[in-house]
């Protein structure tokens, strides 16, 4: 069965990017959310194998929504998308239970390795 | 790609850092025991680094790394300036300036810098450069051979014993691929991933360091362990975008052994140790110095980027039109007020556009700069005992010329080196001081700048000069008697005339001056030489100050109407049809007691209207070149305006004698007669 995926950003068209890597690729896209507040109610309903999490967005960003995440599911499986520039706040994601992180601009290769990594 | 906005920011600095390095260094040469000077370079070495490792410029920053290091023992003196260590180190510069060249031309500034590298290395470890050997920078290039992790006593003795209770003590070398982004998160998540089997007891750089960023490609970390080194191994790997992870297993008896030998070279590992120290410490300091020194000049300058000055100019040349048209509008209506108005918007934009140019000026400065570098450099190869004085550096020239004004100057100074200045066996037979002398002298004179490249060397021999002229069919036997020294100087300026008796690829490389010449020439300027046999040797160049504003004279030919820049007009003249003679088949007047040669513009230009004929008199622009005059027959004087300098654009790229088009006040497109193309 393929893996179950929510995608969180807050940009449609990043959220349409990783997306069509993903679908192309034989993954499932269960879900998609655009704030934080909103990445915890569909983890919830969703119960997803795996979660893309963007970094900066409005509500609840997304390292504390990792943490929420963390606290339904410990074993939740969650990678951070982040821009350039942002490796104190990846860190900080990581240490909040993150499993990986992919860098804007994506490159399919890349985002495939993270995820094959984290769900292998 | 985020850091593209502070590219041009980070190269502008890089430039200014490197011509101070090299400036610091030309002095430290002659005085090198002089401390500020290796502060200085110290100094810019540092902030060199900071600024290309923030910018992801690896290569760039592990050369200026190594840089710091061997100044930081000078700095502290533990070691003297040595010259292979000046040498090093200007190689050193060179190479960052051809990293900083390539990433200003859209390259990623990558360079092979493992010689250099090895170099610097060398010296430190107190060998000097001159012994060292190919098969040891391959030794070096292995980090597992050579590279040691120095353990301090305390991290002995945990070693010691977790190892006595089962551990075993693996070392890590991990290493992320090339083009990982954010490698410090990765590095964090391979301290977090190794942290959760094993405790980490060692980390090169340290945690802080990799936080920050503060490594290459590659970090160390001594880890204790039940896990085998393939399980290690695999969590690594595990984690994206690292290349590769070598994992050795510690021996604690081979480390010991080590360790001693260690002691042994304390002396020359800890100034490494406090090197580091001393770049944390000093990161804060330069950090303020230099803010303190922005905060300084921001005060007082901005920075402007040089194309919005550019786009500015253009806007107000296209004023300067707009002024015209008003002008001969005026003139035409003969209105009061709007005399007055456009007489007030006259003095305006005078004043507007002075200040415009006076932006664009820039120091010769910057050009000079280079030149003390080149010229040791030269002298060195040449074996030549050489001093370059500069005055007159601050002498301001537009923006546009200080970018073309390089290569001629650099020509000439090689030329000067290379030909000019004899051999210190020579001058000292020639009852010369064996030291020579090349100056360099930039000054204003009227509307023009004057930049002299003078030299006290031989001079210019009439004879050989003559000898080669003929040779290469130049001039004719016959011809050669009767011409001036001048003459025969200007023939350097001819075009494949080359003196030298071979080429070196110092000053000949087939171009010769002919092509400084050109390109002067090309700049609205001119070039003359004047040479003392025995004496020396003088270059004289002439620039406008400035390429796209002109004064200029209009004149009627036919219908047309023509812009012949004032700069070459020395009068204009009316003649009666009879004062003009024949001689060399060629019409003629006598101007002043000079015999002048007529040149008809409507001839040149082929304008059929006939209006010589039926006229009593003509009217006549002297003008000039060098020393040559001719006078130019138009129809008749309109009068003298600031015009702006358009291009034909590249279509038209080499129309004879003229240089350019303008717009005039009513619309009307003029030619820029290009006078130095009508006198031969």
């Amino acid at each position: 069965m393929a893996n179950r995926i929510l995608i969180v950003d807050d940009a449609a068209f990043m959220r349409m990017m990783i997306k069509d890597i993903l679908t192309k690729n034989g993954f499932s896209v269960v879900g998609e959310a655009s704030d934080g507040v909103q990445a915890v109610e569909k983890f919830k309903e969703l119960n997803p194998d795996l979660v893309t999490m963007d970094i900066t967005m409005p509500e609840m960003d997304g390292i504390s929504a990792v943490k929420e995440i963390k606290k339904i599911d410990s074993n939740a499986k969650i990678i951070m998308c982040s821009a350039m520039g942002q490796q104190a706040m990846v860190i900080d994601a990581i240490q909040a239970g993150a499993k990986d992180f992919i860098v804007k601009p994506f490159q399919a290769d890349r985002v495939l390795e993270a995820i094959n990594k984290v769900i292998g | 790609m985020e850091m593209n906005q502070y590219l041009d920011m980070f190269l502008e600095e890089s430039k200014e850092h490197l011509q101070s390095i090299n400036d610091h260094l030309l002095v430290l040469e002659n005085k090198p025991s002089s401390m500020d000077e290796v502060n200085e370079i110290f100094r810019s070495a540092h902030t060199l680094k900071g600024m290309a490792a923030t910018m992801g410029f690896e290569d760039m920053a592990k050369l200026t790394h190594e840089m710091e290091n061997v100044l930081d023992q000078v700095k502290s003196g533990k070691m003297a300036i040595r010259p292979d260590i000046m040498d090093i180190i200007f190689q050193c510069v060179d190479i960052l300036e051809g990293m900083v060249y390539s990433i200003s031309e859209n390259g990623d500034g990558r360079f092979d810098v493992s010689e250099a590298v090895n170099g610097l290395r060398r010296i430190l470890k107190g060998e000097t450069a001159s012994t060292q050997a190919i098969g040891d920078s391959a030794q070096n290039e292995d980090p597992i051979a050579q590279e040691e992790i120095p353990f301090d006593e305390y991290e002995m003795t945990v070693l010691k014993q977790s190892i006595e209770s089962g551990y075993s003590a693996l070392w890590i070398k991990t290493t992320v691929r090339n083009d990982c982004v954010l490698k410090a998160a990765r590095a964090y998540m391979v301290y977090n991933s190794l942290e959760s089997v094993g405790e980490i007891i060692k980390c090169i750089p340290s945690v802080e360091e990799l936080e920050e960023e503060k490594f290459d490609k590659s970090f160390d970390l001594v880890i204790l362990t039940h896990k085998s080194e393939e399980e290690l191994k695999k969590i690594v790997l595990n984690v994206s975008e690292i290349d590769s992870a070598e994992i050795r297993t510690i021996d604690l008896k081979s480390e010991a052994k080590e360790n001693k030998k260690e002691e042994h070279e304390q002396s020359l590992q800890s100034p490494k140790a406090s090197d580091q120290s001393s770049a944390n410490g000093n990161l804060p300091v330069t950090g303020d110095s230099t803010n303190g020194q922005k905060k300084h000049t921001t005060s007082k300058t901005i920075r402007v980027d040089i194309e919005r000055l550019d786009v500015l100019m253009n806007l107000f040349s296209e004023l300067v039109i707009d002024r015209g048209r008003l002008d001969q509008l005026a003139k035409e209506l003969l209105n009061g007020p709007l005399s007055e108005t456009v007489e007030h918007m006259n003095r305006i934009t005078g004043d507007l556009q002075n200040i415009i140019l006076n932006m664009r000026m820039i120091p010769v400065e910057q050009v000079f700069n280079r030149f003390p570098r080149m010229v040791r450099d030269l002298s060195r190869e040449l074996q030549k005992n050489l001093t370059l004085q500069i005055e007159g550096a601050e002498t301001e020239l537009d923006r546009t010329l200080i970018d073309e004004i390089g290569d001629p100057l650099v020509h000439l100074l090689r030329n000067s080196i290379d030909h000019g200045v004899e051999s210190p066996e020579e001058r000292k037979k020639a009852g010369k001081p064996e030291m020579g002398t090349i100056l360099l002298k930039a000054f204003h004179s009227g509307n023009h700048v004057f930049i002299e490249v003078k030299d006290d060397g031989r001079g210019i021999n009439r004879a050989k000069v003559l000898k080669k002229a003929i040779e290469k069919g130049i001039v004719s036997e016959q011809q050669s008697s009767s011409l001036t020294d001048k003459q025969v100087y200007d023939l350097l300026f001819s075009a494949g005339f080359s003196t030298a008796e071979k080429l070196s690829d110092i000053s000949g490389r087939g171009v010769g001056l002919d092509v400084v010449k050109t390109k002067i020439e090309v700049l609205g300027g001119a070039v003359s030489v004047d040479s003392v046999p025995g004496k020396g040797t003088t270059f004289l160049i002439q620039l406008p100050l400035t390429l796209s504003i002109i004064s200029s004279m209009l004149v009627d030919v036919g219908s047309e109407i023509f812009a012949v820049p004032l700069s070459s007009i020395i009068e204009t003249a009316v003649f009666d049809k009879g004062q003009i003679m024949r001689a060399h088949q060629q019409d003629v007047i006598d101007f002043r007691g000079k015999v002048v040669p007529l040149v008809y513009l409507d001839r040149i230009f082929q304008i059929s209207e006939e209006f010589t004929a039926h006229k009593e008199q003509i009217s006549v622009l002297i003008i000039r070149k060098g020393d040559k005059m001719a006078g130019l027959v138009v129809d008749s004087f309109i009068g003298q305006q600031e015009i702006v300098l358009k291009s034909l654009g590249r279509y038209l790229g080499n129309v004879f004698a003229v240089s350019g088009a303008t717009i005039l006040g009513n619309g009307k497109v003029a030619l820029i007669v290009d006078c130095n193309q009508l006198i031969k």
